[in-house]
């Protein structure tokens, strides 16, 4: 089991963009946390920080618990197009023993209902298939923290809410700390224990909040509703992004 | 064989028949153009003397050699300037220039330095192979993708597993398609090499049709020519099929 804890992350990139400031984030053991936020507000720029992908340029990220072994599921599946299904989901699992990461490759395709799809190459899975195949891979190796940058937003509803089920039974079974972004608010209720709204130019919380539904969680609940409602008010008062910059020009109708 | 392949035979089939029954009618004299069947008059003459399987072995040779040094040397210094960027600063500039030269431009510096003998016909070839092979490598490495990479970093990969693992095998379409431009130019320039003087070759032999006045010589080194090219490229072709069926499949699908 493992904490994650964020105190006055800023980050300013090389163009000047400040991205962040002063955020402030506090995952506890085994808990669910999403961050809510409109585009640009600097939720990938945060998750980015944490998986070490980026530097960031003030604050402090630690992870603390007997398991500090970090890992994620993108945007898109990144699945490595010359490994089949199953050899991703092992790529996953690199400090296990061999015998142990091939148990996990075979148990978790089945988890993930593909059994009999170990062998295929990613271009023949589909896009759900291929982000479930992602998941696993990043839960192959035990990670005592997982961090998911809008895993789910690029599918149907339908395809989506069954890999909300699928993520919540593994998150059961294996208990990672779970810092995930999402702009879609329900898929944030459904989820998370708490909810941490941000704020753009920069990026920072506005405020947290605590979802406190038991699981399993019914969306068609009135308290469910309440908790959306109470999710959609927080964002609303973030300030949307200001508009584009208005163009006209060769090919662009003013009137569009 | 595919079922368009036997269509692609038909223009070539027609015109030697063609060009066979004119000869025979006496409609042409066939000295400057030989006919088919001369041609494989030829062919089995210079083969029950052994001379062709002399020159055949000698320019494989070379081309196997010269190929194998090129290559080498291409993807090594590609692989260190793909690594490092201290390296590609310091030493891309230069191999640039290098490239600039036309490669048959250094022909009299090599015999100046190497002499008339292999040395300079396997440089020449080397050189050929080399910049096809370090460009097209290089060009890979530099524009793999990104968020592959950071897939390795994201796992804890160290900067050679990422390296190995995903580095390698994203670039690998890309260098077998530059080890095939590359063989390619090793032909030209084993030409280019023979040519320049060689006592066994099949530029050797298309020199000394030449200097005989024996076109169906020249028309037989240039058939063997074909054959050993397309031989050599299918054989490169084959041995990287199974490490690109990833690839392979997509190409079926679309
Ligand atoms: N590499 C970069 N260089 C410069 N600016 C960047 C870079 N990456 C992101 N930004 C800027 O930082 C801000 C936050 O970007 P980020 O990608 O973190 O937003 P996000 O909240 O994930 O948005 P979305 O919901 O659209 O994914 C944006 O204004 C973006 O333009
Ligand atoms: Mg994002």
């Amino acid at each position: 089991m493992s904490a994650l804890l964020v105190r006055g992350l800023g980050k300013t990139y090389a163009d000047d963009t400040e991205a962040l400031r002063g955020v402030d984030v506090h995952v506890g053991e085994g808990e669910i946390v999403a961050i809510l936020g409109g585009s640009g507000c600097g939720k990938t720029t945060l998750l980015r920080l944490i998986a070490g992908l980026d530097e960031a340029s003030a604050g402090t990220i630690a992870v603390t618990g007997e398991n500090t072994v970090i890992s994620a599921a993108f945007q898109e599946p990144r699945l490595l197009p010359w490994l089949t299904a199953g050899a991703n989901i092992a790529f996953g699992g690199r400090r296990l023993g061999a015998a142990e990461r091939r148990d996990r490759t075979q148990s978790l395709l089945r988890r993930i209902g593909l059994a009999g799809y170990g062998k295929r190459w990613p271009r023949e899975l589909s896009g759900g298939q291929q982000q479930r195949v992602a998941i696993a891979r990043a839960l192959i190796g035990h990670p005592g923290v997982l961090l998911l940058d809008e895993p789910f937003s690029a599918l149907d509803t339908f395809t989506r809410a069954s890999l909300h089920d699928l993520l919540l039974d593994l998150w059961r079974e294996l208990q990672p700390t779970v810092q995930m972004v999402t702009h879609d608010i329900e898929e944030a209720v459904v989820l998370a224990d708490r909810i941490v709204v941000m704020r753009p130019h920069p990026g920072r919380v506005q405020e947290t909040l605590r979802v406190g539904l038991p699981r399993p969680r019914d969306r068609l609940a009135p308290e469910f509703d309440l908790v959306k409602r109470t999710a959609l008010r927080a964002v609303n008062r973030s300030p949307a992004p200001p508009p584009e910059p208005h163009r006209t020009g060769p090919g662009v109708s003013p009137w569009l | 064989m595919r079922r368009g392949a036997w269509l692609g035979l038909l223009i070539p089939l027609v015109l030697a028949v063609a060009w066979e029954l004119a000869v025979r009618h006496g409609l042409a004299s066939g000295r400057l153009m030989p006919p088919p069947s001369r041609l494989a008059q030829t062919a089995r003459a210079l083969s029950r003397s052994g001379e062709l399987q002399t020159h055949v072995l000698a320019t494989t040779q070379r081309v196997g050699l010269g190929f194998a040094i090129g290559a080498v040397a291409g993807t090594v210094l590609a692989m260190l300037n793909g690594a490092s960027g201290l390296a590609l600063r310091l030493l891309d500039p230069s191999v640039q220039a290098l490239r600039a030269i036309p490669s048959i431009a250094w022909v009299p510096l090599f015999i100046l330095w190497l002499g008339i003998f292999e040395t300079s016909k396997l440089a020449l070839i080397a050189l050929g192979v080399f910049f096809p092979v370090y460009l097209g490598l290089l060009t890979a490495i530099q524009s793999v993708d990104r968020k592959l990479i950071e897939v390795g970093r994201v796992f804890g990969l160290s900067r050679t597993e990422i390296a190995l693992r995903v580095t390698w095998p994203a670039v690998m379409p890309a260098w077998i398609a530059a080890l095939r431009t590359g063989l390619g130019l090793g032909f030209m320039f084993v030409v280019a090499a023979e040519l320049m003087g060689a006592s066994e070759g099949l530029g050797y032999l298309l020199l000394d049709g030449q200097q005989m006045g024996r076109a169906d010589t020249i028309l037989v080194a240039m058939i063997v020519f074909a054959v050993l090219g397309k031989t050599a490229d299918s054989l490169l072709v084959a041995a990287s099929r199974p490490v690109l069926r990833w690839q392979d499949t997509h190409r079926l699908r679309l």
